[in-house]
């Protein structure tokens, strides 16, 4: 406990002293120490609390924080290599944000928890707007309001958990048994599920994610889209735990996976359709946790967070040395790393074995039900199809700045390979087999849509805040009714 | 009984807050509905922490028994993260109205649709 | 867009009435006088914020912190094409900042120190300090006060108060010794960085805007 406590306090404190001078020096002596932690405290530890009873704040060692740290850890190593460039307070800012999401991993307490989602989207914010674009900058601000709009919901359901149980701590939660036929819990609850939804970027509830994405600064992009948006995912499991919600967030994760999905298909901007990605594949994370199958949830948050991040770190590059961000216009205009990255990235997506993507997707189908198998199926064949748009870009130029890819594709490859080979049944031909098919019934999917045009609903300011505020009453009045 | 009419009251500005924010036009406006609304949690909080006849909890202050201190402490961060967020939220919007002129979100979304031309 | 939002808020409201109407019976406190006691405070307040959930804390101050660094860097971006005429000089305005400034600096002090006994704290301490410091800037001009005041070492102790908190609230958690004397300590470092980053922030939109 104490190392994980310290290294947290050593990636705070050195990002600090990043803004007074020699931001990298502090950054990478911050990626030291929270390696040595990190090094110091897995396998885990048990829950304590920090501050002692009665209000102390529950903090564990549990899988959930093994993961999110070898992932921020592994992202962090990437973006000190790639952003070596960057001055002003890119390196200060980023090690205070990995920090926070490290300490948001190993929080078990639902108002820690709202702290640590608040100053990871206000640092988010300032990141974002650090591209000075105004189209950055006009994303960013959407993204603060919708996301400070869905943590008052948040705050207000914690009021009433709170008032009604007199705890706050996860595991203290889940020992008083609660009953959501109470309708103080069941607001309450509904309340939180949806302000973390918002937070986490869910369909129709966090709308601001595709254009905050997209927009920010190659570097940003991989921190929001690797890091950033696991911070919801680890609330919502977090909530999981504490309340039977396991419908709401199948049917969250349901909404999201083929609401994110359709937007994705048609979408002509690179960064933005990464971006849409995303959400589609929180849908994968969310079923897993409306399932119960915690550790394939966990495995795909940390799979999503490298390929996506080793995605937008390709795409980033792209669309900075051509100067263009639509897909058809890069074609060809690639370098040769930035394709291979791009490639690995989109294989690993669309689940091929034996990248990280495989293995995680397998893990994640393994207990589920046959229903439930079908729609991961379709999922990942609405994946392969809108990735294959990215085909013609595989046609590098010349050579060019390798950066830090060759770290991201490496770790995506590392953990596909292990993957595979720990999750039992992974290694028979019938899985393999399953996977190429999927991938190319996608592309011929992408064949037959490619003719298609359809005009999908553009969500403007007011509306995604409409759409927040409806989807939240929504969540949180199917609890309440108790129809879930 | 005050203790319920702060909760009114608070859930009255949650609503008023949030319909400011989703009519007004100018970005300002918004930023503060969504204020008020934040500050409607707030009290949310304080009001639920009140118990009938409690004193305020400091030991020694009256007899009695003592109002719930945890909210208390909680909100005091959430205070914080409010101004945080408003002041943040304010220095980008003077950073569009130097950049596009308008504080009008019709009249950004607009200009975002046709690419932001110069203005 | 108008029928749905008013709808949805409507049921919001509703929802969270009937909620509060649910969540009695409420649950016992647990023993708040001796958590205080073992703090060395009178204020439960205090207690909880800077010991039992210092964890929480921390981050608070590093909102605090970040949001101004982030004002900071806004502000830069800026370029201010409309300048505004500045505001004549009053000898109202001087007296009266002579006469107060130094209330304010005591009462902002008396606020930090008096936190854990009962309302206060290193928050409003440092918003106190902060408001001193812009009648003072308002009083004397903010650029004849900013020649006075050493830019980067403000900078130095404004960051250095950050860390400060962290390594002694570290510690803090790690040996877990705790006292009287050191929510003092932790409220005045507070006050500290809250009132040098509202000066750094008000210094900076002022300079960049030609005038307060």
């Amino acid at each position: 406990m104490a190392a994980a406590l310290s290294g947290v306090l050593a990636y705070l404190g050195l990002g600090v002293l990043g803004l007074i001078g020699a931001p990298r020096t502090f950054s990478l002596l911050a990626l030291l120490g929270g390696t040595v932690s990190f090094a110091l405290w897995t396998p885990g530890f048990p829950e304590v609390l920090v501050g002692g009873l009665p209000w102390g704040v529950a903090l564990a060692g549990d899988p959930w924080a093994v993961g999110l740290w070898a992932l921020a850890l592994v992202l962090h190593a990437t973006l000190l290599i790639h952003a070596r460039a960057r001055r002003d307070a890119f390196h200060p800012l980023t090690t205070v944000l990995i920090g926070t999401c490290l300490a948001g991993s190993l929080s078990r307490d639902l108002f820690n928890l709202y702290v640590l989602m608040d100053l990871s989207s206000l640092l988010a914010l300032v990141l974002i707007a650090s591209g000075r674009r105004v189209r950055a900058v006009w994303a960013g601000l959407q993204y603060l309001v919708l996301t400070e709009v869905g943590l008052t919901l948040y705050l207000f359901g914690l009021g009433l958990v709170y008032a009604r149980l007199g705890t706050l701590s996860v595991s203290a939660l889940a020992g008083q048994g609660p009953n959501l036929s109470d309708p103080a819990l069941a607001a309450g609850v509904g309340l939180l599920l949806a302000g973390t939804a918002v937070k986490t970027g869910v369909f129709l509830l966090g709308l601001w994610l595709p254009q905050a994405h997209g927009q920010a600064p190659t570097e940003v992009s991989v921190l929001l889209s690797g890091i950033v948006v696991k911070i919801g995912v680890v609330a919502l499991a977090r909530l999981s735990e504490a309340f039977p919600v396991g419908t709401v967030l199948l049917l969250l994760g349901i909404v999201t996976g083929f609401g994110g999905l359709l937007y994705a298909l048609w979408e002509r901007d690179l960064k933005v359709f990464l971006g849409f990605h995303t959400v589609s594949q929180l849908g994968y994370m969310l079923m897993g946790l409306g399932l119960g199958a915690g550790t394939g949830a966990l495995l795909y948050v940390v799979a999503h967070g490298l390929f996506k991040g080793l995605l937008f770190l390709a795409a980033g590059e792209a669309v900075e040395r051509v100067g263009r961000r639509e897909i058809t216009s890069l074609a060809g205009q690639l370098s040769l790393p930035v394709a291979v990255g791009l490639g690995v990235g989109a294989c690993a997506i669309a689940g091929l074995p034996p990248l990280a993507g495989f293995a995680a997707k397998g893990l994640l189908a393994q207990g589920a039900p046959a229903w439930a198998k079908a729609l991961f199926y379709a999922l990942g064949l609405g994946t392969a199809a809108s990735f294959s748009k990215l085909i013609p870009l595989f046609r590098p130029k010349e050579g060019g700045l390798v950066g830090g890819l060759p770290v991201l594709a490496a770790a995506v490859l590392g953990l596909g390979l292990g993957g595979t080979v720990l999750v039992s049944g992974l290694l028979n031909l019938r899985a393999w087999g399953e996977a190429f098919l999927i991938v190319a019934a996608g592309y011929g999917t992408y064949l037959g849509l490619r003719r298609i045009h359809p005009r999908l609903p553009r969500w403007g300011f007011d509306w995604a805040v409409v759409s927040l505020l409806v989807g939240a009453v929504g969540v949180a009045g199917l609890v309440t009714l108790g129809w879930l | 009984m005050e203790g319920l009419a702060a909760v009114a009251l608070a859930i009255a500005l949650a609503g008023l807050g949030f319909w400011n924010l989703i009519v007004r036009r100018n970005l300002i406006w918004k930023l503060l509905g969504l204020n008020v609304a934040a500050s409607g949690a707030i009290l949310f909080l304080v009001a639920l922490a009140h118990r009938p006849g409690a004193r305020p909890p400091i030991v020694g202050l009256g007899p009695g028994p003592s109002a719930d201190p945890l909210p208390h402490a909680l909100v005091l961060t959430a205070i914080v993260i409010d101004f945080a967020t408003l002041a943040l939220a304010l220095v980008y919007v003077i950073f569009l109205t130097e950049h596009r002129h308008t504080q009008d979100v019709e009249r950004l979304e607009r200009d975002e649709e046709r690419g932001w031309p110069q203005p | 867009m108008r029928v749905l939002a008013a709808l949805s808020l409507l049921v919001l409201m509703g929802l969270l009435a009937l909620g509060v109407s649910g969540v009695f019976p409420r649950p016992a406190l647990p023993p708040m006088d001796e958590v205080a006691a073992e703090w060395g405070a009178k204020n439960v307040v205090a207690a909880i914020v800077l010991g039992v959930r210092l964890w929480d804390t921390l981050f608070e101050i590093l909102v605090y912190a970040m949001t101004m660094v982030g004002v900071k860097l806004g502000l830069r971006l800026l370029r201010w094409e409309h300048a505004i005429p500045p505001i004549r000089e009053t000898p109202l305005l001087r007296r009266s900042a002579d006469l107060l400034l130094g209330p304010i600096v005591v009462f902002a002090l008396y606020v930090a120190v008096s936190g854990h006994l009962g309302p206060g704290g290193g928050f409003p301490a440092g918003a106190i300090l902060g408001t001193a410091l812009l009648l003072l800037a308002l009083a004397k001009g903010v650029e004849r006060l900013s020649a006075e005041i050493h830019e980067p070492s403000l900078e130095w102790a404004e960051y250095g108060a950050i860390v400060a908190i962290l390594a002694v609230a570290g510690g803090l958690l790690l040996v877990g010794r705790r006292g009287s004397g050191y929510l003092i300590a932790a409220n005045v470092l507070i006050a500290l960085e809250v009132g040098i980053g509202a000066w750094v922030v008000l210094h900076r939109f002022a300079s960049s805007r030609g005038e307060v």
